[in-house]
């Protein structure tokens, strides 16, 4: 990543990989989600919906086309009809209300016919090389049947109703990259379309939204007989789509330390070339100033009954007034106007409110930062592979560098090691248990980097600082997932979370949390400390109304005249 | 059955930790198979066939014990220690070549050269008793097929890729390796309890609102 006249440095990752912050971020320009439906309009793509065969119990399946440029996509969706019973958001789940996979280009009928025959079993089933992503979603069961009800009798959904829930239905896993059989990244990946992170997951989320829409119609068509009502597009812009995601989101975070990396230091970099701007224009101004309104509304559709939640949105509301008191009084055109925002906010603010203006103050300047979006993806294999060359001591101080902080703790201390992250052999779900009350400490997952870099340490330090870490790790190979990370943290230097993860208080919605802001997700409303729901792509265009105005800001709403 | 490059990553991960290696020693192992089956090579059934032989149970007895000359065990050995031991060393290539004597299922070798030569940026020849294999990293040449255990085997700089394999983005395992794979890779899934069940995902099982 090439630094471009930044005069701030970016800020230090000791500050920003600090799970509660990590815990607080939000959507910005950088966002997935954006990145896509900027793309869609930049290269003109069109959509069309070539099968729409549901029937009158909402059983059937639809196909939605995306084509860009050089290549065409297909979301196939299969719509089901779902008892109560059987409705679950969790892996465990063997039934949904719809099922959908992303096929690289037009099916034909055998495809379709192979995908009815897998993509309603999910894990169960097996896809090709042909799909690029695999996808479930269960109905919001109030807002659904809301909608239809009053669809069905001539009148439109209660908007206020639409904005509590934000999404009628919600997806509840959507796997990408070779899973039970799908593409690898690696046959999309040098794709311009497909290149940044999560474009064929964003893209068939985008698709399934339209079709979630055009099948409550349906569904509402069915009841309602001639009387139902068109839903108004105003009010169908606020359809979402939901999406509740659990444990498995967390390793991935410390699974994949470049990729990671990548995106906090897109975001970082982009702050600091916002940071080192000595004046912004009256224009400039007024955007940010225009952007904090809108998104103030969009906060304050914000719900949650997690008491972690309530209290940090009370944070967030303290911070949103403090910070309108601010600009009221400020001037943000001169004197480094975002520096002095940004180092206000630090002294002023709490997490919440401190990353909203880290996002915010990117606002403005698209030309500055987008660039940084083709930087996201992790195209370096090559990190992996460990230099056995480097010696005892260039890899204590490695370990220092990142983990000083962990290498002292007593980690036999039971609150510092309490839980263990483990796979269960039903269908594989990812959880996280108790180390000390439950038998699974042997089936623990490789998740406790902090941990296992104080290990790593203390028998490094039996070593002389100038044997290679190839000898060392011939006699401990325990340690070599250790030395990797370390190795890779030299390149990656916010590719570490600074916290533990197997510690008594560990909150796993903050790793969520995290990768979900990127996604360009909003509305966390976590339901344990280990879950949490979101909202995707609500306000945003359906195909027919993506044009150059509403392709980036839609995440804003835009005020009431 | 024919599966993505990425399920036989992630299932030899898991099926090298299940059979006893440590993580980072499945991480090898993971990319390792992965790349043989990327080069059109039977990686899921090497993997399967070494794991059978158990040596992860005694694994100093399966490492070489002494760096200086060539590479050897009291008995024969684990080409995952031995590859990334290989990969490791890498730089030694540079002055003299690599001797080993007596490994089991040397095919597995083969990554561990292709990262050396990848570090180096040049070509690497692996001959084992009356095989040649040859790769830069990205492409793998080869004559015969690879024995299910070499007596000597010599890693050195040099040789051409006359004929490389070309690339696959599947893999077709045997049906038996790959049931072995996935025995060894069920002992790293907890058993499934109602108490795990419950507590273990911070979720109900109901998503009726």
């Amino acid at each position: 990543m090439n630094k471009t006249g930044t005069d701030i440095p970016r800020r230090d990752p000791e500050q920003v990989m600090r799970l509660s912050r990590l815990g607080s971020l939000h959507q910005c320009r950088l966002s997935f989600m954006r990145q896509l439906t900027r793309r869609l309009v930049r290269e003109n793509w069109t959509f069309t919906r070539p099968i729409f065969a549901i029937d009158d119990n909402g059983v059937g399946y639809a196909v939605y086309t995306a084509q860009g440029p050089e290549r065409v996509y297909s979301l196939v969706a299969f719509a089901h009809d779902l008892s109560p019973e059987q409705r679950s958001d969790r892996v465990i789940a063997e039934a949904w209300d719809a099922t959908f996979a992303l096929f690289d280009g037009i099916p034909t009928e055998q495809d379709i016919q192979r995908l009815s025959q897998n993509v309603p079993l999910q894990e169960a089933g097996r896809v090709s090389e042909s799909e690029l992503s695999l996808s479930r979603a269960n109905r919001s069961v109030r807002l659904w049947k809301h909608v239809v009800d009053r669809l069905a009798v001539g009148q439109q959904p209660d908007l206020e109703q639409i904005h509590k829930v934000g999404y009628l239905m919600r997806t509840t896993a959507v796997y990408g990259s070779g899973k039970f059989g799908a593409a690898d990244r690696e046959k999309i990946a040098n794709r311009p379309e497909l290149n940044a992170p999560f474009q064929a997951e964003m893209l068939s989320v985008y698709l399934t939204r339209t079709f979630v829409r055009d099948l409550v119609q349906h569904m509402a068509r069915t009841k309602g007989g001639v009387q139902t009502a068109d839903l108004d597009p105003e009010i169908a812009q606020w359809l979402g789509i939901g999406n509740s995601t659990g444990l498995g989101m967390a390793p991935f975070i410390v699974n994949h330390p470049v990729l990671f990396n990548n995106w906090i230091m897109a975001r970082e970099e982009a702050l600091a070339r916002v940071r080192s701007l000595q004046s912004a224009s009256e224009d400039e101004a007024r955007h940010f100033l225009e952007i904090f309104d809108r998104s103030k509304l969009s906060m304050s559709w914000w719900r949650s009954e997690h008491p972690v939640q309530i209290e940090k949105l009370a944070s967030l509301n303290a911070d949103l007034a403090a910070i309108t008191s601010y600009l009221d009084q400020k001037d943000l055109t001169q004197d480094d106007p975002w520096d002095r925002l940004i180092r206000w906010s630090e002294t002023a603010l709490g997490e919440e409110g401190q990353e909203l203006l880290a996002s915010l103050v990117l606002e403005p300047y698209g030309d500055l930062v987008d660039g940084l979006t083709g930087c996201m993806a992790d195209g370096n294999a090559q990190v992996q592979v460990i230099n056995g060359g480097m010696t005892v001591d260039q890899l204590r101080t490695a370990i220092h560098d990142r983990f000083g902080w962990a290498l002292h703790m007593d980690w036999s201390a039971e609150a510092n090691c309490a839980r263990a992250w483990y796979v269960s052999e039903e269908k594989l779900e990812p959880r996280l248990g108790e180390r000390f009350e439950e038998p699974i400490a042997e089936y623990e997952q490789p998740l406790a980097p902090a941990r296992d870099a104080a290990l790593a340490y203390a028998d490094l330090e039996n070593w002389q600082d100038d044997r290679s870490i190839a000898e060392f790790l011939l006699r401990h190979p325990e340690h070599r997932h250790t030395i990797r990370r370390a190795q890779i943290g030299l390149v990656a230097p916010y590719g570490e979370l600074r916290d533990n993860t197997i510690s008594a208080g560990v909150m796993p919605i903050d790793m969520l949390r995290a990768k979900l802001s990127f996604f360009g997700a909003t509305h966390f409303d976590p339901r344990s400390d280990r879950w949490v729901r979101i909202c995707m792509y609500a306000g945003a265009p359906y195909p027919e109304d993506l044009n150059a105005k509403t392709a980036d800001l839609w995440v804003y709403p835009e005020l009431s005249q | 059955m024919n599966v993505s490059l990425n399920e036989v990553e992630a299932t030899a991960k898991r099926a090298t930790r299940g059979a006893g290696y440590s993580w980072g020693l499945a991480e090898e192992a993971a990319k390792a198979t992965r790349w043989l089956c990327a080069h059109g090579q039977n990686g899921t059934g090497a993997l399967a066939q070494l794991l059978q032989l158990d040596l992860a149970s005694a694994p100093q007895t399966h490492a070489p014990s002494d760096l200086n000359g060539e590479w050897q065990s009291e008995n024969q050995l684990c080409p995952l220690v031995t590859g990334a031991l290989l990969s490791d060393f890498a730089q030694r290539l540079n002055s003299s070549p690599i001797e080993i004597r007596n490994i089991a299922v040397p095919a597995l070798l083969l990554p561990f050269a292709a990262n050396a030569a990848r570090l180096l940026k040049t070509c690497v020849c692996v001959e084992y008793d009356h095989a040649l294999a040859e790769t830069d990293g990205y492409d793998l040449s080869l004559g015969t097929p690879f024995p299910d255990r070499a007596h000597q085997v010599s890693v050195h700089l040099g040789g051409q890729l006359t004929a490389p394999t070309p690339h696959q983005t599947r893999a077709e395992p045997d049906p038996t390796d790959w049931a072995v794979l996935n025995r060894f890779a069920h002992r790293t899934y907890a058993p499934a309890t109602e108490e795990s069940r419950l507590r273990g995902a911070g979720a109900g099982l109901s998503d009726n609102d």
